[in-house]
This record gives structure tokens, C-alpha cells and sequence, in this order.
């Protein structure tokens, strides 16, 4: 367990900051929601004068944008997007900063497999998204409840919100494969932006014309938010599908980083 | 029962040649000196033997067991100084050593007390970040975090560097303390003389090989030095065909040459000469290897 909390700690602080500015945002853009649902019939005005094209690329739905959970799930896009940032940095960095640090050394001279380094700092990772999570969700939950008018459903609620999880799972295997496979990281930030920009644009050129195969490719599809309020659960292929590449990401990151030479410090 | 034995242990980076046949044998309660010049290969021993890199061919145990199964029990009972030291900038040296401490299965009271001596013996202040430390300092660390859980078996690669006289001194008195309390030590250095004062053994490698083990005394009474003298007058050749002396060159008002052999056979015949200055200096391994190995 030494292992696991010394990365807690080490990524305490920044776990913090992450909670706090995904919580922000979100509370902002829910207090928002009173006034865009003031007067409905002239914002869906407004809006269904916006091409549709447009409309999908930006995720807004008309049947479902005026509910607490489409205006929820419109703003969560860009949840999703920042919360992959932080899942990729996590699932790149705590494996690869041993070896940008040049501390490999000194950590895999000790009594320990790699086996178990592997594990407690990819558990340490998935801690710390589960601790952003929760904190996350609770926030949000708070600020949704005080603004929402009509009924509330929590299920839908902690359905979308756990959306959040979900995609974090896929860019934190993501993340922790390409840590092992990329032989040498100077910045974590380099490999984790263009990888998961190039999903989000590519889940915004899906939407923009249309073509539902991109949901295959992209975690940002996985769990289409329509469907999610229209019949309260998750299309389970799209799950399989995730959980598939998570099982294969992470093997491939054990298998790889135990039997991978350390780079010499000098 | 031999602390480390290695056989035919090769590592290939790719294509390129890390070792080659590497067969040791390290013997317990020894002091192995382990000299060679930079590239020549002797971290990616250590490093092989350490687990960090995986051996290419050949075979390699420690405490009798291999190296490439029983990984974290061998571990248990080295201790490691590599030649550079990385540290998490983040961490307290006192942090550093306690999570260091966490990873053995000794008693933590005693590995603490042990942490308190040595770096009270090294001066080193525990409450400073390990990002503010100077190489020296950093160097301390990794001297307190190699030994404070008294291993059985000490591997050092490069020990010195960074290191002022005095520390040296008191490091080298450290591991002969450790040495006396029955710790074997492999002892890696580019540094002819601090392996002459340290070790009763040793093995030079070159170009990935092991091209000779030698024992200390053997290797002090073919002490090798580097002469540079000044002279009144040109000196001649003859004088200078003494077993031994290569690398010789005249000149007007200089001598240069590499002598090994008996100190006392060179300084007789320095006497007759008129000089106005001398200097007798440790030659590097690479003129060592240059001039005698390599026949």
C-alpha cells in the first residue's frame, strides 16, 4: 500500500484543483438554467433558428434542452471533455513520471514486482477519479435540485453524472497503455491533448454529419444522453464495447511494463 | 556459497552491445572492485543484476537464487547507490528515506535509528526538500537510502562522484564498517585508486568483456603511474630502458612516460637525472588499458 498512498498524496493537490474547476463550471452553467427555461418558447426559437447541423455539433437537443437533464447532459459534453483531460494525465503520468523523473531506479531496485508497482499506482489512479466523482456529482446534484421546477428523477440524474466515470475508465486505460508503449514521455500533457481532442472532434464531425458509426470509435458516444433520458439506462453494447478495451489496454500495460529494460538515469 | 555469480550474463540493447559474457563471482565478505572506463559496461551489469534491465542471454543469481525469478526477496537484503541520482523533487528527504524504508520488511524502529546515524554521520539535513539539495547532498540521500536497512549485500556504481574528500572519507569508513559487519560489496569505479584502497579484488572490464580479474596486491605491485618530468638537459634514451616504461617521450627539457613495475626500480634511476621539476600522477584507466591491456 506504500506505493498507492504515496501517489495519493503526490496527486493531492491537483486532484483538488480538479474537482473544484469541474464543479464550478457545472454549478455556473446549471445556475444558468433558470433563465434560459424563464421564457421557452422564445429561446426554442432562438435555437431551432440555429442550423441543425450546428445544434448537434454543439450537442443541443430541442425535445430535451428545456428538462433539467437535457440542459445538464448539454453542458456535461464539456464535462466529459475536461474530465478525459484529467483520467488521460492520470493514466499517462503515474506510471511515466518514474521514468521522466529518472526515479525508476531507485523505485524498482526496492523489494517490489512490477507487478505491484503497476497495480497500486493504477489503483491510486482510479481512487482518485472515484474521489472526484463522488465529489463531482454531489455538487452538481445540489445545484441541479435548487434550480430544477418541475419533477426530478434521481436515477436519470446519477445516470448521466456516472457518464463521467465512464469515459474517465476509457482514457484512464488509454492513458496507462500509451505510458508503456511511447518510450519516452518528456510531457504528459503532449500525448494526453491530441489524443483526446482528436476523440472529441471526432464525435463532433459524427454528430455534424450525422454518421452513427463514429460511436463505435469514440468513449464521448458511448452513452448518448438522448437515450439515456428517454429510457433511463445505458445501451449495454456500447459498454461491452469499453469494458473490451479497458481489459485489453490494461493487460497490455502490465505485460509490457514488466518486461520493459529501465531506461538509464545517465 | 558465491553472493554473485554470474555465467556467460550478455545483454544486447537491440543491436548494440550492452555485456558479453559477463562470469562473476563475487565470494562473501568481500570487497569486489568492478573497473572499467565509461561505456565499458558496468552499469548495465549491475543494472542487469539489479533487475532493472532483462539479460539477453547467460544466467545470473544472487544469495544462490536467479535473479530473473525471485526478484523482491533478493532485493530485500541489497542496497543500491547508482552512479546519478534521481529523487522526487516533491518529497522531504526524510519522506524519501521513510518511503524507501517502507519497502523492506526490517523492523522500522531499528531502520529508523539507522537513518538518524547515518545521516547525522553525513551531515545531511533531513527536513530539506530533496528539490533544493545540491549533487552532493542529493548523493548523501542516496547513500543513507542504500544502506539503511543494513543490507547483505552493497552494489555501488560510481559511488563517488559529487562527493567532497572529507564525505569520502567517511563513506569509504561506512562501508568498511559494513564490510566488517559481513556485507558483501560490488564496488564499481572508473577511479583506479579508490578501488586500490577499498577493494581485495577486481574485475576490469572493457568493451563489454571481462578482460581480467585481478587481486589488489597483484595489481599495486604492478602499480602503474604516469611520469612527467622536467630536465636540465635532453635526457637520453637509454637511460629509460627500464622493464616497464612505455609510452616514453623526449624532449628537450621533458620526460613523459607510463612505468609499471616496482616504484623503487623507476625512482633510483629518476635520481641520476638532473630535474628541475617532477610530477607522478595516477594515470587513467584508459592509458592503462591502452598501454597493457590491450596486448
Amino acid at each position: 500500500m506504500n506505493i498507492f498512498w504515496r501517489e495519493i498524496k503526490a496527486y493531492r493537490k491537483s486532484t483538488i484543483i480538479w474537482m473544484l474547476a469541474l464543479s464550478a463550471i457545472t454549478i455556473l452553467f446549471l445556475l444558468l438554467y433558470p433563465a434560459f427555461t424563464k421564457d421557452v418558447e422564445s429561446t426554442r426559437k432562438l435555437l431551432s433558428g440555429i442550423p441543425a447541423a450546428y445544434r448537434n455539433a454543439l450537442g443541443i437537443s430541442l425535445e430535451n434542452f428545456f428538462t433539467i437533464f437535457g440542459f445538464y447532459a448539454y453542458l456535461f459534453t464539456f464535462v466529459l471533455l475536461a474530465g478525459a483531460v484529467q483520467a488521460m494525465n492520470l493514466g499517462v503520468g503515474i506510471i511515466s513520471k518514474e521514468d521522466a523523473g529518472k526515479t525508476s531506479d531507485f523505485l524498482l531496485s526496492k523489494p517490489v514486482t512490477r507487478t505491484k508497482v503497476m497495480a497500486s499506482k493504477l489503483s491510486a489512479a482510479l481512487a482518485i477519479l472515484i474521489i472526484t466523482n463522488i465529489f463531482f456529482t454531489v455538487a452538481s446534484l445540489i445545484a441541479a435540485k435548487a434550480v430544477s421546477t418541475g419533477s426530478f428523477s434521481l436515477k436519470k440524474f446519477l445516470l448521466i453524472s456516472l457518464v463521467l466515470f465512464l469515459v474517465q475508465l476509457f482514457f484512464w486505460a488509454l492513458g496507462a497503455a500509451l505510458s508503456v508503449i511511447i518510450p519516452k514521455i518528456k510531457s504528459v500533457i503532449a500525448v494526453t491533448l491530441p489524443a483526446v481532442f482528436a476523440f472529441f472532434i471526432i464525435s463532433t464531425i459524427g454528430a455534424v454529419i450525422g454518421n452513427d458509426n463514429v460511436r463505435y470509435i469514440t468513449p464521448f458516444k458511448f452513452y448518448d444522453f438522448a437515450y439515456i433520458i428517454a429510457h433511463n439506462t445505458y445501451e449495454w453494447k456500447f459498454m461491452i464495447i469499453e469494458a473490451i478495451f479497458i481489459i485489453i489496454a490494461i493487460t497490455a500495460s502490465f505485460i509490457i511494463y514488466i518486461k520493459k529494460d529501465v531506461r538509464a538515469a545517465s | 556459497m558465491n553472493i554473485i555469480e554470474t555465467k556467460k550474463l550478455t545483454k544486447y540493447y537491440g543491436k548494440y552491445r550492452g555485456i558479453i559474457d559477463v562470469d562473476l563471482q563475487v565470494e562473501k565478505g568481500e570487497i569486489y572492485g568492478f573497473i572499467g572506463p565509461n561505456g565499458a559496461g558496468k552499469s548495465t551489469t549491475i543494472r542487469t543484476l539489479l533487475g532493472l534491465i532483462k539479460p539477453t542471454g547467460g544466467s545470473a543469481a544472487i544469495f544462490g537464487k536467479d535473479i530473473t525469478k525471485v526478484g523482491p526477496e533478493i532485493k530485500e537484503e541489497i542496497g543500491y547507490l547508482p552512479s546519478e541520482v534521481f529523487y522526487y523533487d516533491d518529497m522531504r528527504v526524510i519522506d524519501l528515506l521513510k518511503y524507501s524504508a517502507s519497502f523492506y520488511k526490517k523492523d522500522k524502529k531499528q531502520i529508523e535509528k539507522r537513518i538518524q546515524e547515518l545521516s547525522g554521520l553525513l551531515d545531511l539535513d533531513l527536513k530539506k526538500k530533496i528539490d533544493d539539495l545540491s549533487y552532493g547532498n542529493k548523493k548523501k540521500v542516496g547513500i543513507v537510502q542504500g544502506l539503511l536497512h543494513e543490507p547483505k549485500l552493497i552494489i555501488l556504481d560510481e559511488p563517488t562522484g559529487g562527493l567532497d574528500p572529507l564525505i569520502q572519507q567517511k563513506f569509504f569508513n561506512l562501508l568498511r564498517e559494513e564490510n566488517a559487519r559481513g556485507a558483501t560489496i560490488l564496488f564499481s569505479s572508473h577511479i583506479l585508486s579508490e578501488v586500490q584502497k577499498m577493494c581485495s579484488r577486481v574485475a576490469i572490464i572493457k568493451e563489454g568483456k571481462i578482460i581480467k580479474i585481478e587481486k589488489i596486491s597483484d595489481l599495486i605491485e604492478n602499480n602503474t603511474k604516469r611520469f612527467a618530468l622536467e630536465t636540465v638537459k635532453k635526457a637520453d634514451k637509454k637511460d629509460f630502458q627500464i622493464k616497464g616504461v612505455d609510452d616514453l617521450v623526449i624532449t628537450d627539457h621533458s620526460v613523459t612516460f607510463l612505468y609499471r613495475g616496482k616504484i623503487n626500480d623507476i625512482t633510483r634511476e629518476i635520481a641520476k637525472l638532473d630535474l628541475t621539476n617532477i610530477s607522478i600522477e595516477e594515470p587513467d584507466l584508459e592509458e592503462i588499458f591502452l598501454h597493457y591491456y590491450q596486448r
